[in-house]
């Protein structure tokens, strides 16, 4: 039901295409170095206005307190679990109106769920794989900053193994292992799935464009380094995420059609210790004394992972 | 056209002639045959909307507010465990403004697990910042359901309304009920306008937004509480149209055979037809005895309430709800109401029964009656009764045998 | 200060007091202004919540004077101690604050005598510690022990050791904060209750209705270190560092070159970290501001 001019935009191939100037207005709360706001920055950008945003609860949750708020477009506020819930009353209201001929095409709006990895791998899940199955026509957005960050970090399904949060404070640190939310998704063959991340500008800029473009459920699933969280410092958000792509810890990869393709395969890849030990959330497994074995532990799957890739 | 409907088929009747833009949806017993009519219709061309099925009433409930909050005219449907699954979001989709109509065939609440009517979960939501509305006959439905939408999309209340419909004793009964033409429903009920709380390109909002702070969280909370007592006013002036052109009329409280009465029976849903029968019968005895029925019960109408039993000697409220360690909400509601007013009633009895499907039958009316005449008479306060009879015990207690349940009692009773 | 408050709140107890300590939390982030109150009494104490007639106002960084939700000057009586950690004297914050009470300054500086990054909140804590003049040495540095408990015993230690120097070093004012009686039921104001009238939803629900609000906020409140653009030797390649900033508070100009929305800018300096030339510095925001008022009382 959207108008189609929206979808036509120019191809984005370089970095220097990309906006100068966000859209999204300054004045957020949220914390100085923020992984996620930077993520969503970008996206905003290729969105464009025309965009309502159906938030769960999180920390992006307080970008909207009354009375201020950083969109030029829409936003709606749902609940923790509910928020591709809203996006479907959202959609279908938009599709009925206009189709009644009491909504003009021009006014319609691009729904796009943002949530956090607590909401998206966890508590929205149910809300999730309906919208899925129902194949409706949204953009879902995940800033997965791999725990409840708007709680203190505690950790969520999206926590990666041995990290210490505000609830694995223990020596070993988070005992699970991250869920596999890109696969998850990928499983209800959807429009779009894809990784990416604040890092690689360019890469999530192409794949929220790509995106857009298409019509049905669409994933962009963003990994997002928290200074509070992770504890390091707000200097170091780009780097850590560049870091997580080239130890390949966070690959970056699409699913379009029942194949995924990765956008970018790190030549060599670095050890994943060099990701590792910038956190303070694993400084466990480096001091006071190196916890070999779960460095192998973790270095292993990430080998694993990408040796099946590369077969 | 008058026809034989079920209250599950007359309150699918009121979303069609309503003209509804969307119905989100979750089958749930003994709702589920509103959501079946409404799909076949939108299915056949019959009703233009879209049914969505939802993934569980608490996306249902949310998929609701949000449509609603678009713009859309929406209804949907739900009972029991579902409204309670959904419960976080009906406050928090009233808190929006988002008007809609729900329709809540009540049936009791876990645990233990029945299918059977009462309305603890209806009472569940009292809080929930909903207008509520009860009705009594497979009529009311339909029509409370028209009316609920002129109330929710109120300019001056702007709430979602829940209409209330017993389980098996309405959504499974038949009964004769006036179909108005779809052209009559229209001169009461005018299409949605949803002002400026609606979402559109050329008009960003940010809705449902969080507060910092007490001060503009009591404004926006208080505005909800000063919007929903605007929906009394809204309903009477709803129901004089309804009535001009249907020719039935309905006030926030329903009074029967009450103007000499000086007992009065209160009670909500509909069961309070059956105390009409009995009304009836102990008029024809002589008896003073009238019928007070809320057919709202948010916003509570507490000034008709007072006027409806001013003067009388005592009254027997009926509760189909328990809240634990308390008693019987109604009857709390309506203590609340009468307080220290002049002319208040001095003798109101408490009884609950009616849980899980039991039925109240006319000899319980009667003697609820005689109950409170002598509690009028003697001076003396009876404690709530829960109704429940020497023989449904031993019924139970045979129950228990096949359950192997040992009673301490007897155990003890054995050297 | 969540810290501070919690310290003093247990030097406070250990030395025989009844005690409330609290932090506020608002909606905001990591460097965000926050507040903590503390109280203390011999008898057991009813009041709760935040405190309106404060005897002592402890603030950490003197940037908060400018953030109206910080409330510094919230309830100042003739009676209330105002302590600033600030690089500028007690004179000029008395004015600038219009303080009716004693006025006493905590010399701010980055460093402490250990030589590490300053311990604002150990410092704060020892200072009000001793202006309380309740407080023993040794319930101080107990308190900080335990408080600190997490930290590594080397971190600790010197956080021990900078709020113990301080209280040293604020014996002339010991027992400054005297408290002050009660007020007497008539001269407390009555509440203005109003019969809140019912609004339209238009007007009563929780909706903004227009977008980009979130300017009115002064981010670059939170800020303690400033980004430096030397446009000299900037080469204009904004997609570098005015791309990824998270707070969209590095501003391009018609020419190309990355301008600092101060009013924004929260001091992440992912820009200094990411400018491939090195032509962004970091510079301690009240140097920054130094150099300006400089600059202005030149000009």
């Amino acid at each position: 039901m959207r108008p189609e001019g929206q979808r036509d935009d120019k191809p984005i191939r370089k970095l220097k295409q990309l906006p100068a100037r966000h859209i999204m207005a300054s004045g957020t709360p949220m914390c100085a170095g923020c992984g996620g706001l930077e993520a969503i920055n970008e996206a905003y950008d290729v969105l464009g206005e025309n965009t309502i945003f159906v938030n769960a609860a999180g920390c992006m949750t307080l970008l909207s307190i009354y009375p201020y708020t950083p969109f030029r477009g829409s936003w709606l506020y749902t609940a923790m679990a509910a928020a591709p819930a809203g996006a479907q009353g959202v959609r279908d209201a938009l599709d009925v109106l206009a189709a009644k001929g009491k909504l003009d095409r021009d006014e319609d709006l691009e729904v796009v769920v943002l949530t956090g990895d607590g909401s998206a791998y966890g508590m929205g899940l149910s809300a999730t794989s309906g919208a899925l199955e129902r194949d409706l026509d949204f953009l879902y957005i995940c800033y997965d900053n791999e725990g409840y960050g708007n709680t203190g970090h505690q950790y969520s399904g999206a926590t990666p193994h041995a990290a210490r949060t505000a609830t694995s404070r223990g020596e070993h640190g988070f005992g699970g292992y991250k869920k596999d939310l890109f696969s998850i998704w990928a499983a209800h063959r959807p429009a779009y799935v894809a990784t990416a991340l604040a890092a690689e500008p360019l890469d999530l800029a192409k794949k929220v464009q790509k995106a857009k473009q298409l019509k049905g459920p669409r994933l962009i699933l963003a990994l997002s380094p928290c200074p509070t969280g992770w504890d390091f410092e707000p200097r170091d958000a780009l780097e850590m995420g560049r870091l997580a792509v080239e130890t390949g810890v966070w690959p970056l990869k699409e699913y379009v059609d029942g194949v995924v393709t990765h956008t970018k395969v790190p030549k060599t890849r670095l050890p994943v210790e060099r990701y590792l030990g910038r956190q303070g959330r694993f400084r466990h497994l480096f001091e006071p004394e190196r916890d070999t074995g779960q460095l192998d532990e973790i270095q292993a799957r990430v080998d694993a992972y990408w040796d099946a890739i590369e077969r | 056209m008058r026809r034989l409907l079920t209250g599950n088929g007359a309150a699918a009747w009121g979303a069609r002639l309503a003209e509804v833009d969307y119905i989100p949806a979750f089958p749930i017993t003994p709702q589920t045959e509103i959501i079946e009519r409404l799909a076949e219709w939108v299915d056949r061309g019959e009703l233009n909307g879209r049914l969505v099925t939802l993934d569980s009433e608490h996306s249902m409930i949310t998929a609701a507010g949000a449509a609603a909050a678009t713009g859309a005219r929406v209804f949907t449907a739900t009972s029991s465990q579902g409204l309670l699954y959904g419960m976080e979001m009906l406050y928090t989709v009233s808190g929006w403004r988002a008007p809609f109509v729900l329709a809540n065939v009540s049936r009791g609440l876990a645990s233990p697990l029945t299918l059977e009517p009462d309305h603890n979960d209806v009472l569940a939501a009292r809080d929930s910042g909903f207008i509520q509305l009860h009705a009594a006959t497979c009529q009311e439905v339909l029509d409370l359901t028209l009316l609920a939408y002129r109330i929710a999309e109120d300019r001056r209340v702007r709430l979602p309304v829940l209409v209330n419909l017993d389980g098996f004793y309405l959504s499974f009964t038949r009964e004769p009920v006036e179909l108005p033409e779809p052209e009559q429903v229209r001169r009461v009920l005018p299409p949605f306008e949803p002002s400026t709380l609606r979402f559109r390109a050329s008009a960003p909002v940010s809705q449902a937004v969080a507060v910092l702070g007490g001060g503009p969280y009591s404004y926006f909370r208080y505005e909800m509480h000063l919007a929903a007592t605007q929906a009394l006013v809204a309903f009477q002036q709803a129901a004089e149209d309804f009535a001009q052109v249907f020719g039935r009329s309905y006030a926030s409280v329903e009074r029967y055979r009450c103007d000499d009465a000086q007992y009065a029976f209160v009670m909500m849903g509909s069961f309070a037809t059956k105390a009409k029968e009995a009304v009836d019968r102990l008029r024809d005895e002589g008896e003073a005895v009238g019928l007070v029925r809320p057919r709202m019960v948010r916003p509570w109408p507490e000034e008709e309430l007072r006027a409806a039993l001013s003067g009388m000697r005592g009254v027997a409220v009926i509760d189909q709800n328990l809240s634990t360690g308390k008693g019987g909400v109604l009857h709390s509601e309506l203590c609340s109401a009468l307080y220290g007013q002049p002319d208040a009633p001095p003798v109101l009895t408490s009884f609950i029964g009616g849980l899980g499907g039991r039925d109240i039958d006319a000899a319980e009316l009667f003697e609820i009656l005689r109950v409170t005449k002598r509690a009028v008479e003697t001076g003396e306060r009876p404690p709530p009764r829960l109704l429940y009879t020497e023989h449904e015990l031993k019924e139970m207690r045979k129950l228990q045998a096949i359950a192997a349940v040992e009673h301490p009692a007897e155990e003890e009773a054995t050297p | 200060m969540k810290t501070a408050s919690r310290i003093l709140g247990t030097a406070l107890f250990l030395d025989g007091f009844e005690v409330q300590d609290a932090p506020r939390y608002g909606a905001e982030r990591r460097g965000a202004p926050i507040f903590a109150y503390v109280r203390a009494d011999s008898r057991e104490i009813h009041e709760r919540g935040i405190i309106d007639r404060p005897d002592l106002v402890v603030v950490a960084d003197d940037s908060l004077c400018q953030v109206p939700a910080a409330g510094v000057r919230l309830g100042l009586s003739a009676q209330t101690v105002v302590l600033i950690r600030s690089r500028e004297d007690a004179a000029t914050w008395r004015e600038r604050l219009r303080v009716p009470g004693p006025m006493l300054v905590l010399p701010a500086s980055s460093t402490d005598d250990d030589g590490g990054e300053s311990l604002l909140g150990a410092e704060c804590v020892g200072a009000a510690a001793r202006l309380l003049g309740v407080v023993t040495r040794d319930s101080l540095k107990a308190a900080t022990g335990q408080e600190l408990e997490r930290l590594p015993e080397e971190v600790r230690a010197r956080n021990v050791r900078a709020a113990l120097r301080v209280f040293d070093g604020h014996a002339d004012h010991a027992g400054i904060v005297t408290g002050q009686p009660t007020l007497p039921l008539a001269a407390q104001e009555p509440p203005r209750w109003i019969d809140l009238q019912v609004e339209s939803a238009d007007v009563a629900a929780p909706t903004i209705h227009a977008g980009g609000t979130s300017v009115q906020v002064r981010t670059g409140l939170w800020r303690t270190m400033r980004p430096v653009v030397d446009h000299e030797r900037c080469h204009r390649c904004h997609w570098m560092c005015a791309l990824p900033c998270p707070d969209n508070a590095l501003l391009v100009d018609d020419a190309g070159y990355p301008r600092v929305d101060l009013d924004h800018c929260k001091g992440c300096m992912i820009c200094v970290a990411q400018c491939p030339f090195h032509v962004i510095h970091a510079v301690p925001e009240h140097e920054a501001q130094t150099a300006e008022r400089a600059e202005a009382g030149d000009a």
